[in-house]
């Protein structure tokens, strides 16, 4: 039986320790891991409450990324609760078996510390891993903080283990911006955290040995197609659960999570959308925005697959002017959030400008004076109810200005 | 919903729709749990209809392999290689040829050691007790 | 909103020390930020940490930051490192080094005007500790300069932050905070 760790009502935790204690306090069989910059310590931290006795499970030191899914996959297909983290080249290494896992239907939980893909190498933090991984099936939720880490870990494996949604879960959190930077924390304490996540439920166990079953088949043209379509249908469908656990874990914490989060909208003129630590900042922004007279919000995704299209363009209301703010190098389109933003306003009828900025690369600083004149290129355009700047302006940006359309 | 593919009848599988297929792919081997498999025989086994052993490859053949039992020496290399577990075998002792599930690849025949072979190719026509009457005699070692 | 900017080098401690403040910060109920500056940071490489403190979460993450405290925690960084960057009118200097404030200005003419404190964290560690580790000193130093927290409060709460490491460490410590907390000028 695993120790029980005193916690204080206040912790001071960076957010790659908040995601370890939640996979700790959520009984994790299995963690086989391949550690990186700068997701390291989060598999190194539950080793260490593993040796300490605080927690049972095993942990699996592989040889690879590729390997560390691979032996979440085995586990989870065992019938236990497994878990991993990672980052960068190491996700990129993973994302073969992250097609495995959700097309298993393998409930498995993946904490991504989110930084830039080489070359040229760098360990620091922008989204490019998120993005390359988020048509893989996985349902994916962003924090901005290492509390919001934390939370969404316990989440994750509520959401991902109910019998009506059985899909790997992201977790995905900013490269030391969150998982370096220590902040308050307020942790559930160890019962009230099992408690809530709750026992893992086998599905078709592999070591049910009187029940012969066969995980990873094959299918040709014959049902590839049919099961592709139910995963979706699942993963579409896993809305509901998701906003049951939400609502579970504000009624134990007062914390409350949203598919959509929403700061400042409801008058707003101008909002930017944008990810992890930046939504913190640009409401930092938009408050300086709002005492020189400019109705500023901030629109971000707590959960970016399966994608709230209704909600996405419910948040920004009748904004004149939205800036999708892409971290990742957009690879010769416009960043993610601009395509997704605007086909969704689009297909509502809805024809607000949009600008994409490419920002941050690489953990480039991202100050709050930029987000200002971010607002203040908005501003403009919802004056003028039409594009004052180029469509996508690259910002932060030594040497002449970038941009196109 | 999902279907019970436990329970479902073998025809009716190709007409399932999308939203009846077991999540994630799951194969099941048989209907009721069954303890210590080993000890159970396979004709006594409780196939569910996903397990290969209901799905039939006997029509793809063109050559059947017959088996001599005056030749064999129970080795059981053709149980070990066939890939579609039509050598039946019981206590070691080889019976003979799943012809359901035969489908005629002739590995059997390649690797099995008497001299000459207990495992023999033949057209599928013909009766498996004329077959027998035209087994080769042992070869002779060859002299360099 | 109190801002404090450690010039280090990897390995004295500054990371922890900017995590032990804000550990003892967060327990009066304030909300605290620590984050460092790494790159391929390799052992004495000048680096950089940082601490927020606010009476309301803090919700910045730029690393951009115009200090209210500089604390430079080894002798060298204050002639090699830019300790003086996005500085305000107002800002502190608690600098480590063996020389007398006045001899300091003096070798580092940018300081001139400044608002400078002068504590040898380096002696006093390895007086104390016997290690130069000069992250404990320092918190000593700036609970002095800037009275956010009497010594005896600091030293118990520092106690808890330390409480994996064994007794005879945690009283070096003790005795390190105490003295540059008396011998800061």
């Amino acid at each position: 039986m695993a120790k029980r760790m005193e916690l204080n009502e206040v912790e001071v935790w960076d957010g790659n320790m908040a995601a370890a204690q939640a996979l700790r306090q959520a009984d994790v069989d299995i963690v086989a891991a391949y550690p990186i910059t700068p997701s390291t310590p989060i598999v190194q931290n539950y080793s260490k409450f593993l040796a300490d006795g605080y927690v049972d499970g095993d942990f699996i030191m592989v040889e690879s990324e590729h390997s560390a899914m691979s032996g979440c996959v085995a586990a989870s297909a065992a019938g236990v609760r497994a878990a991993t983290a990672t980052s960068s080249q190491g996700f990129a290494l993973m994302v073969e078996v992250l097609y495995q896992a959700s097309g298993m239907r393998l409930p498995i939980v993946l904490t991504v510390v989110n930084r830039a893909l080489a070359a040229p190498l760098n360990v620091n933090g922008d989204h490019s891993d998120m993005y390359l991984g988020r048509d893989a099936g996985w349902i994916n939720l962003c924090s901005y903080n290492p509390q919001e880490a934390y939370d969404l870990t316990l989440m994750a494996f509520r959401i991902g283990e109910d019998l009506r949604v059985r899909l790997p879960v992201m977790v995905h959190q900013d490269g030391f911006l969150c998982s370096h930077t220590a902040q308050n924390v307020r942790p559930l304490q160890d019962e009230e955290a099992r408690e809530f996540v709750g026992e893992f439920k086998p599905v078709n166990s592999m070591l049910d040995v009187a029940n012969p079953v066969t995980h990873g088949v094959q299918t040709e043209e014959d049902w590839h197609f049919e099961h592709k379509a139910r995963q979706h249908h699942d993963l579409m469908n896993s809305v509901p659960v998701i906003k049951e656990v939400f609502a579970e874990f504000k009624e134990r914490t007062g914390r409350e999570y949203d598919l959509v989060y929403k700061y400042k909208m409801d008058d707003a003129d101008v909002a930017i959308v944008a990810l992890g630590t930046t939504v913190e900042s640009a409401r930092v922004a938009a408050d300086r925005m709002r005492e020189q007279g400019i109705k500023a919000g901030v629109v971000s995704f707590r959960v970016l697959r399966p994608f709230p299209f209704n909600e996405i363009v419910e948040a920004l209301g009748d904004v004149k002017a939205i800036a999708a703010m892409d971290r990742s190098a957009p690879g010769g389109t416009f960043g993610m959030l601009f395509n997704e933003i605007s086909a969704a306003l689009m297909a509502k009828g809805k024809h607000p400008v949009v600008l994409n900025y490419i920002y941050g690369l690489g953990g480039r600083d991202t100050t709050i004076q930029m987000l200002e004149e971010v607002y203040k290129q908005l501003d403009e355009c919802a004056k003028a109810g039409e594009a004052k700047y180029p469509l996508q302006q690259f910002i932060g940006l030594r040497g002449p200005k970038l941009s196109f359309y | 919903m999902a279907r019970d593919m436990k329970h479902i009848d073998v025809e009716e599988i190709k007409d399932l729709g999308w939203d009846e297929l077991i999540p994630g792919a799951a194969l099941f081997s048989f209907k009721e749990p069954v303890e210590d498999v080993v000890e159970v025989p396979m004709e006594e086994r409780p196939y569910a209809p996903t397990n290969s052993h209901e799905w039939q490859v006997g029509d793809w053949r063109v050559e059947k392999p017959v088996f001599n039992r005056d030749l064999c020496i129970d080795c059981q290399f053709c149980w070990v290689f066939c890939p579609d577990i039509s050598i039946l075998s019981r206590d070691k002792k080889m019976i003979g040829v799943i012809y359901e599930h035969c489908k005629g690849c002739g590995i059997c025949v390649e690797v099995c050691p008497t001299n000459p072979k207990s495992l023999l190719m033949f057209p599928e026509h013909m009766d498996n007790e004329e077959a027998l009457k035209q087994w080769p005699q042992k070869e002779e070692k060859k002299k360099d | 909103m109190l801002e404090i900017r450690w010039h280090s080098r990897a390995g004295q401690g500054a990371v922890t020390g900017a995590k032990g403040l804000a550990d003892v910060v967060a327990n009066t109920g304030k909300y605290v930020q620590a984050f460092a500056f790494y790159g391929s940071a390799k052992r004495g490489a000048a680096m950089t940490a940082y601490n927020r403190v606010d009476d309301k979460p803090i919700l910045n993450h730029e690393k951009f930051m115009r200090p209210d405290y500089v604390l430079v925690i080894d002798p060298g960084l204050t002639y090699t490192a830019d300790i003086t960057a996005n500085e305000k009118e107002d800002t502190k200097y608690i600098i480590t080094t063996h020389l007398s404030k006045e001899e300091l200005i003096k070798s580092q003419p940018k300081l001139e005007g400044k608002e400078v404190y002068v504590v040898d964290c380096m002696q006093i560690s390895l007086d104390t500790i016997g290690r130069a580790i000069p992250n404990t000193p320092m918190l000593g130093a700036l609970m002095k300069v800037s009275g956010m927290f009497d010594l005896e409060y600091f030293q118990n709460a520092m106690r808890k932050v330390l409480s994996k490491f064994p007794q005879k460490i945690i009283d070096a410590n003790m005795k390190a905070i105490e003295r540059a907390y008396n011998e800061v000028r």
